[in-house]
């Protein structure tokens, strides 16, 4: 009876599982996530801004807050919330079975991945390009000049792909270092061991602030690709992707209208303007198709605050922010610029 | 306890006659053997039938045909012809496939010969070289292989010059450099006459061995030693030497310039390769170094006095009568840690040195997601490598134990 | 005729090259030209690396600063060790909440008390705590660690290992007071060291009972907050998941070995063939398919969370090492233990579990501290696949904003905290080895 032990291992260790998995049927994910009474949601290992984990072993960043958002608006309370960091080569398979209600990480939405893994993205709450980070003194300013240059760049993600396209498209003859982490990537350039960096510009700039002399890089203007970084869902479940896509809108319509987590309950109580009274539940009924409370909208700008406050909180100049400017950038809100959107909430 | 024995002197005298069907080993031997074949053919039946419901439900692709379609990607460490684009998962798996034995090739070669170096370190009369040698043992066997391999690959080439200040590890010959964005080799380029130098290196070669073998025989015989060493260093090179020249030196460099940002021609080798490469041979040295120390203290202390009293000089005595008598205690380990070696190698995938986890079965699995192709094929390469090497170690121990008494 | 001397002769001083420190160092270091160059030599070496490290690692280094570029102020060529010291916690214990952190010491502390009666050579009954701490800690400790409701099933095994803690607590008091298994002491106590074995029996089995509902009792009185397994992480994950590894492992390892060397064909060439296959192939493809395809091979709508995942690799990987290394233990038995088991009437079963398998498991628990040691480092692979094991939360400090792009640092740390524990162990593997084989001398 060679097996019989192992067997025996293999049902204690499935009595161990019976507290992590879950046996799903015809249910919906919402009526899932309330009875289970959190919402489980997905980011990637840390990367800064986006998701991090701090010395008391919390999630902070801007992709987190969209978790928080979420569950807020399902219950009224950003706590109830379970962050699965998964790996890259199985992030898409782990939504996909039911491990994570959503997925909140730098996920770049592309054609394929949208009709070919049983995954839905919704929409961007961040817009990216890749670029290119050279040292001031090449005297690079031009991407065109990279003819044979050595360019780190991290692999197993678009970002090579792009690279490779790039250098192909304008018969530049670039030779790619792939990297497996971004900081040995980074390290690997300052030590003068490529000639430039290509990544998100975004998290490039980030990085750059932790070079030990940052102002000895510079970041070149063209943009090689458009990386609209969306949270996604199951494919299937309309209302549970409404209830996600709508509490991003959320986010960005609380800041076109002024509200902020400090006045949210003052412009719940006292504001005169329609549009805010209808979203933060003192008007209207907008929250019935969603299933939610009537308060949900309310519930995310008090726990989150608005896309601007987040923005600036981990993206900007807060006290945790990176120090990508906001201003002129595609994530400026569409008044300013910027691709930041949000459809009338009526 | 008196009864049982009474039967049992019972069955004793008549076994025939109190067959019984559920205590007979034979029938219990072939019912053990039905359950259990019985309940792995359902697991596997179970499984199988599972997987193919979920492919189907997630509407995931299936089957081998992505082989022959084209990958998007390119790879910057490469042994054969390949363009993004046009270039099959085929290609890509062969191109992993020769990096990963690449790699582990070369860590074998070197960490056997850093092995038997540190093995026979750790047995010195010096006290601060053993002791070195110890350290050297300690620290590389008890740190994890992964920290080890992005440690030399963060903390050590990051730290070498820049291209301005390469150091050429040819002495000036510009044959051989080395800067933190890898090592770069010329590559000789054979001219016409090329192959008459390497007829007459094949020439000396087998004439040297031809050589030893009479040398060793008359010593056999006679007793009398015949300096072999220097005439058969004299006949490898001078004879090769001399039909090169005479032919007119055909034999051109393809020498790495610096051209641009980069040097560029002959071979290019990126850090990633040299930090897998290195932790790998200096991981294994040290497994390697503890099984030689094991195999010479395992040759009774009694050996070498004797050998010692015929007069023979100590490394002598090493080469003639420990080492040879070492060897079937140390080749079985050292096998299992080439094995080993090749297994390691996948760690690659934690500093993206191309190999065939980090480029099968991760990149290529993440842009064209055949999952149970894709990990069956890498496995199934594995498994290969694994059964030739053991094979080869099992061919070696057979004949060890013929020779032994 | 005073020929034989009725005193010994007084023994005459060593010789001053064997005891002085010159003669010491003429006989290791420089007895001949050959050494004396290799000495210096090697001493110029280890002194390049020693006072590089030195100096970058404690000289010039940053113990207290606020974020890294604190540190690059303070020296730019010196290590910034206060970013590694910041997240202690995490490294240690993962994301677990910190006002719950003591269940993980006290979990530790448990393990450490339970299985500390089997070095103090006094106490009775070593197989006994063995046994309890591979039966039944694990319950009490994961109970501990993931918190929660407690079910039925769990609820028992929780009284159950508390009981066995406290037996085996008051064991060792016995042990250490009155030389006496803790099952005697209660019979000389109650003055029943006449009764018949059967009373005596009774008697235990009575009081075991009473301590069992009195355990269960007490365990329904209180519980602990859950927590996700999301949340563990740091030193602590890699722990548990070397733990439980090399814990059903053996059990695993020892079912493959028994197949591997039995003569009946079919579990023989299956045993074989799943050893081979999986010792023939990398860990990381064997998580990768934990990962990538087990979620396929369950059934529709069941889902594994990605730490079982792991562990069901681990074990299965595991198992087929251990599996060799039992089978090594076998092969040492002299053949003479089969015969003289077959001689008084043992069947298959009988030999292997009373005769062969305690003296082969003897003979191997130098080899299976040697798998565990090999577990624990083999398990920062996990990283690889995200779980927040240590080497995973070594490098999340280069992602937190404060310490971006601190990578070098941790790393090290993570190398030497490493260092510690294997060498420490490995050391401990090699003095049971030699105790071992003396006392298998006769």
């Amino acid at each position: 009876m060679t097996i019989r032990p192992n067997f025996a291992s293999l049902a204690a260790i499935a009595t161990l599982a019976v507290s992590g998995a879950g046996v799903a049927s015809a249910q919906s994910t919402l009526e899932i996530v309330k009875e289970r009474g959190h919402l489980r949601c997905q980011v990637g290992s840390p990367s800064p801004g986006y998701y991090m984990l701090d010395t008391e072993g919390n999630w902070y960043g801007l992709d987190v807050s969209v978790c928080q958002a979420v569950a807020a608006a399902i219950f009224g309370d950003p706590t109830k919330l379970e962050i699965q960091s998964v790996s890259t080569q199985s992030r898409f398979t782990a939504l996909a079975n039911g491990e994570s209600d959503m997925l909140s990480r730098t996920a770049t939405w592309t054609l394929t991945r949208d009709s070919q893994l049983g995954i839905d993205f919704l929409t961007p709450n961040f817009y990216d390009g890749q670029g290119f980070t050279v040292r001031k003194d090449s005297g690079i300013t031009n991407a065109m000049q990279l003819k044979g240059a050595k360019v780190c760049v991290t692999t197993g993600t678009t970002t090579e792909l792009n690279l490779t396209d790039f250098s192909r498209a304008n018969d530049l003859g670039i030779s790619a270092v792939t990297f497996e982490d971004f900081n040995v990537r980074d390290d690997t350039y300052v030590n003068g061991g490529c000639d430039a960096v290509t990544g998100d510009k975004s998290s490039m700039a980030g990085n750059m602030a932790a070079f030990p002399v940052p102002a000895d890089h510079m970041i070149l203007p063209v943009t090689l690709s458009k990386e609209p970084l969306a949270p996604a869902v199951r494919h299937g479940d309309n209302q549970w992707s409404d209830i996600v896509r709508w509490s991003v809108f959320a986010l960005i319509n609380a800041e076109e209208l002024g509200i902020t987590q400090g006045n949210v309950e003052d412009m719940r109580a006292n504001s005169k303007d329609p549009n805010v009274l209808r979203m933060l539940g003192a008007e209207s009924n907008l929250n019935e198709g969603l299933d939610l409370e009537k308060d949900w909208a309310y519930n995310i700008i008090k726990a989150v605050g608005n896309y601007g406050e987040i923005y600036e909180k981990y993206m900007g100049d807060g006290e945790q922010g990176l120090g990508i400017a906001r201003e002129g950038s595609l994530n400026a809100l569409w008044t300013n610029g910027g691709l930041m959107y949000s459809p009338p909430m009526r | 306890m008196t009864d049982t024995t009474n039967q049992k002197a019972k069955v004793r005298v008549r076994p025939k006659e109190e067959f019984n069907f559920f205590q007979d080993q034979r029938v219990r031997s072939v019912f053990y053997q039905v359950v259990t074949a019985g309940i792995v053919g359902w697991l596997a039946w179970y499984l199988i039938s599972n997987t193919a419901t979920n492919l189907e439900l997630r509407g995931m692709n299936t089957g081998f045909g992505f082989i022959n379609s084209s990958a998007g990607f390119d790879t910057d460490f490469k042994l054969i012809e390949y363009t993004p684009g046009v270039g099959t998962y085929g290609r890509i798996f062969m191109i992993g496939a020769l990096n990963t034995l690449l790699v582990s090739f070369l860590a074998i070669i070197l960490s056997t010969v850093l092995g038997f170096f540190v093995g026979v370190m750790r047995l010195s009369p010096n006290w601060l070289v053993a002791k070195v040698a110890l350290a050297f043992v300690e620290i590389f066997r008890n740190v994890p292989l992964l920290i080890q391999i992005v440690f030399w690959y963060i903390g050590v080439f990051s730290l070498l010059p820049v291209v301005k200040k390469s150091i050429d590890l040819s002495l000036g010959a510009e044959r051989v450099i080395l800067n933190n964005r890898g090592l770069y080799m010329a590559t000789p380029v054979p001219g016409d006459l090329f192959w008459m130098t390497l007829v007459a290196l094949a020439v000396a070669i087998g004439g040297v061995v031809y050589f030893r073998r009479r040398a060793h025989a008359k010593q056999e015989k006679s007793g009398v030693q015949t300096k072999t060493l220097l005439p058969s260093i004299a006949a490898i090179v001078l004879l090769p030497g001399a039909v090169f020249l005479a032919t007119g030196m055909p034999l051109e460099w393809d020498v790495p310039v610096l051209a641009g940002f980069n040097y560029t021609g002959g071979t290019s080798v990126p850090p990633a390769f040299l930090a897998l490469l290195v932790a790998l041979s200096i991981y294994h040295a040290a497994a390697i170094a503890e099984s030689v120390r094991a195999g010479i203290l395992s040759v009774n202390r009694g050996q070498t006095d004797a050998a010692m009293s015929i007069g023979l000089k100590p490394d002598r005595v090493m080469g003639l009568v420990i080492i040879p008598q070492a060897m079937p205690a140390i080749v079985p380990p050292m096998i299992s840690n080439w094995m080993d070696t090749v297994k390691n190698s996948s760690l690659a995938i934690a500093i993206g040195y191309s190999d065939i986890v980090s480029l099968f079965m991760q990149t290529a699995l993440n842009q064209a997601g055949y999952a149970v192709e894709m990990v069956g094929m890498t496995m199934a390469f594995y498994m290969f490598i694994s059964l030739t090497i053991s094979f080869f170690l099992n061919i070696y121990n057979k004949r060890v134990q013929l020779v032994e008494r | 005729m005073a020929i034989v001397k009725a005193v010994n002769t007084p023994a005459r001083a060593a010789p001053i090259s064997e005891t002085s420190l010159v003669g010491w160092l003429r006989k290791n270091l420089f007895s001949s030209a050959i050494n004396t160059v290799l000495t210096l030599f090697m001493a110029f070496i280890v002194y390049l690396i020693v006072s590089g490290v030195v100096v970058w690692g404690y000289l010039d280094a940053t113990f207290v600063a606020e974020n890294r570029r604190e540190c690059f102020d303070n020296s730019l060529t010196g290590a910034c060790w206060a970013g590694v010291i910041d997240w202690f916690d995490n490294i240690f214990y993962g994301r677990y909440p910190r006002e719950e952190i003591w269940r993980i010491n006290f979990g530790g502390l448990l393990l450490a008390l339970w299985m500390a009666p089997l070095w103090i050579t006094r106490v009775h009954g070593k197989i006994l705590v063995g046994a309890s701490v591979v039966a039944l800690y694990p319950f009490l400790a994961g109970y501990l660690f993931s918190g929660g409701d407690k079910g039925l099933f769990v609820q028992v095994m929780v009284a159950g290992a508390i009981l066995a803690f406290v037996i085996n607590m008051a064991n060792v008091v016995a042990g250490l007071v009155r030389n006496q298994s803790l099952d005697r002491l209660v019979i000389d106590l109650l003055g029943q060291a006449n009764a018949p074995d059967k009373t005596q029996r009774n008697i235990l089995l009575g009081l075991l009972a009473a301590g069992f509902a009195a355990a269960f009792l007490w365990q329904a009185s209180w519980t602990v907050v859950g927590v996700s397994w999301t949340k563990w992480g740091g030193l602590f994950l890699t722990l548990v998941i070397s733990g439980i590894g090399i814990a059903s492992s053996l059990p695993g390892g020892i079912a493959l070995a028994l197949g591997r060397r039995s003569k009946l064909p079919v579990i023989r060439v299956l045993s074989t063939g799943f050893i081979e296959v999986f010792r023939s192939v990398p860990l990381i493809t064997v998580l990768f398919m934990a990962t990538t395809m087990f979620p396929l091979f369950m059934p529709e709508g069941f889902v594994l969370n990605k730490l079982v995942q792991v562990i069901i690799a681990v074990v299965l990987f595991n198992a087929c090492y251990m599996a060799e290394t039992v089978r090594a233990g076998l092969q040492a038995i002299p053949k003479g233990q089969f015969e003289g088991a077959h001689t008084i009437g043992l069947g298959y079963w009988g030999t292997m579990g009373l005769i062969i398998m305690p003296q082969a498991l003897k003979h191997m628990i130098p080899n299976i501290v040697g798998s565990f040691i090999g577990l624990l480092k083999n398990s920062t692979l996990v990283s690889i696949i995200g779980l927040f094991d240590i080497l995973l939360m070594l490098r999340s400090i280069s992602r937190d904003v404060p310490w971006l792009g601190l990578h070098k640092e941790p790393l090290i740390f993570g190398a030497i905290l490493f260092f510690i524990i294997c060498f420490a162990m490995s050391k401990y593997s090699r003095h049971l080895e030699v105790t071992l084989s003396a006392g298998n001398k006769h």
